[in-house]
């Protein structure tokens, strides 16, 4: 238990200590939706601002969830993981402790950009919404932090991992309806669109913060906060469960996997382009 | 004396490659510990193996009367390692470094602070506690990783080629520490190294090679054993002193300008000297030193990698 509070607290840290980091990860999303608030405005949305912030929201808890695995890759590279290893701490209380740090730290990033977006468009109309807000963030936060400590796991090389994992996190921020409504996506990309969890997160995210919790199936789809793939209509009460499946899945996954791997492999040595997964 | 290690018919495979066959050695408790050998010779696997990174193929490895496979928690309890490289969070300042070790060992919490101060006053690091790690210099980081290894006081502390990469002063500093440990709470310190000389201030010394032990004693003894004393001479008449040394019986090699003789029976060798004491120009008596008893062993030179 001790571990799993101090290697939270250690993530905490870092984040604070981070401060270009963390003003960038503030500005990036108001530069988002700026810019596609623009070019986005339809009629079927009434509250641009409101609907772009919180697909930009959700997207940086799942972001800055995901990032546990750079940071995990990290802690292999700098050599702190062997540390780990030879010490008598529980494996799977470090992976504990680095799965909640990486979910409390990207919960406190959707705060901040939820404070910031109560200036600027969101409103709430009952004290049950930030309560929902927060519930949600959490669940999207622990689960892509436990898909996150999975990649870590499975990573041959720290260096080609970050451009990896951007070339998996972009696609799946930008089709995941959170920029751009997916009615008005190609073909080809709503299919991708209904395989990517971020959708559902995305679609079920924006019915809380927009507070549309009591409108009907037909009228949710007509909104895209449910999912219609070709007749087989999402509800956001099912994209909840998809997305606490995935959370369960890769929590199995990942603490398994993180309690098995040699730490010793990634190292400072292993810059092999080719050798990057295993 | 006990035996805090004992190793017996150790050896680890990987696929059909032997790194280590079937070795066995003993560490006594308290005593300074050096483990030699080319690279590849298998030190690494059988300190890894040691340290409970990797699995023995077969064998029986026991730290402190506790089995490295079966008994991996208690056994990693027990021991203190410090790494080649670092494994230090550089992003965090060396109480938080040692803080979060003291977590990963179960130190009660209030030992902890404590138990920090003597190890930061050790290796004479209190004054920089709260600066980050990677702040600072190399030096400081490897003595920040030895007063790490030491918090949750080991019985027993690795220390992988502890000096490997720093200034001749520093390594100076790290010995004194590791002597005056071993002095002051005698804990049995197991290290490896590139330096021979580093080799001589320990108790005793294995030497590997092809993954066994070709040797295993003092490093007085090894010395004695693969060692011989040297002199070069330089004479104005070298035929005379050839005569000489024959004569005497002196093995001797004649180099470019100068005669290499072996100089273990020193009467003999002064005897020649007083006879040719007008023509001698110069002399120069060398001992023989653990690099010698290196390539005597393993046949190869040892590198020093920085």
């Amino acid at each position: 238990m001790n571990t799993v509070f101090a290697l939270w607290k250690r993530g905490l840290k870092a984040f604070i200590r981070n401060r270009t980091g963390l003003i960038f990860s503030l500005i990036f999303p108001f530069f988002f939706v700026y810019v596609f608030g623009a070019i986005f405005k339809n009629d079927f949305i009434d509250n641009p601002i409101a609907y772009m912030l919180s697909g930009v929201i959700i997207t940086t808890v799942f972001e800055s969830s995901l990032n546990l695995a750079s940071a995990t890759v990290d802690d292999m590279v700098s050599g702190f993981m062997k540390e780990v290893l030879v010490s008598p701490a529980r494996r799977i209380a470090v992976a504990m402790g680095q799965l909640l740090s990486a979910a409390t730290v990207a919960t406190v990033q959707g705060i901040l950009i939820l404070i910031i977006g109560l200036f600027v468009g969101i409103k709430f109309t009952t004290w049950t919404t930030p309560i929902y807000i927060l519930f949600a963030m959490i669940c999207v936060g622990i689960a892509f932090s436990g898909v996150g400590l999975f990649l870590a796991t499975i990573v041959r090389s720290g260096q080609t991992f970050q451009i990896v994992k951007t070339a998996i996190t972009m696609p799946l921020t930008f089709v995941s309806g959170a920029y751009i409504p997916i009615s008005m996506l190609p073909n080809a990309l709503k299919y991708v669109a209904y395989i990517n969890p971020m959708t559902y997160a995305t679609a079920f995210f924006r019915m809380i913060v927009l507070e549309k919790t009591n409108l009907s199936t037909a009228e949710l789809v007509k909104e895209g906060l449910a999912i219609d793939i070709n007749g087989f209509i999402v509800t956001p009460f099912m994209s909840l469960a998809i997305i606490v499946a995935i959370g369960i899945l890769f929590l199995i996954l990942s603490t398994n996997s993180f309690v098995k791997t040699d730490f010793s492999r990634v190292n400072r040595s292993s810059n092999d382009a080719s050798a990057l997964w295993g | 004396m006990n035996s805090i290690i004992q190793v017996k018919n150790f050896t680890k495979k990987y696929g059909d490659f032997t790194a280590v066959n079937d070795i066995s050695f003993d560490v006594e408790e308290g005593t300074i510990f050096a483990f030699l050998g080319p690279n590849g010779a298998g030190k690494s696997t059988t300190i890894n193996t040691l340290c409970t990174i990797f699995e023995k193929t077969s064998g029986t490895l026991i730290i402190d009367g506790k089995d490295v496979t079966a008994q991996k928690s208690e056994v990693r309890s027990t021991i203190g390692v410090v790494f080649q490289d670092s494994t230090l969070d550089a992003k965090m300042t060396i109480d938080e470094n040692l803080k979060m070790h003291c977590v990963f060992y179960n130190i009660p919490k209030k030992e902890v602070e404590e138990r920090i101060q003597f190890v930061l006053n050790l290796v004479d690091l209190l004054a920089e506690r709260k600066k980050l790690v990677g702040a600072l210099s190399g030096g400081m980081k490897r003595r920040v990783e030895i007063a790490r290894g030491l918090i949750h006081y080991p019985k027993v502390l690795f220390l992988d080629e502890p000096t490997t990469g720093l200034d001749p002063q520093t390594r100076a500093h790290i010995w004194e520490y590791i002597v005056k440990l071993q002095k002051e709470r005698n804990i049995t310190i197991f290290l490896t190294t590139h330096y021979m000389e580093e080799a001589e201030i320990c108790n005793k010394i294995a030497i590997m090679d092809g993954g066994v032990i070709v040797a295993h004693d003092t490093p007085y003894a090894l010395k004695k054993e693969y060692t011989k004393d040297k002199a070069y001479i330089t004479t104005e008449k070298g035929p005379e002193l050839e005569q000489l040394l024959a004569q005497y019986e002196l093995k001797f090699i004649k180099k470019d300008g100068y005669y290499k003789v072996d100089a273990e029976n020193i009467n003999p060798l002064l005897q020649v000297l007083s006879l040719q004491k007008e023509v001698i120009t110069d002399i120069e008596i060398k001992k023989g030193t653990f690099n010698d008893v290196f390539l005597e062993i393993t046949g190869k030179k040892i590198r020093e990698e920085a």
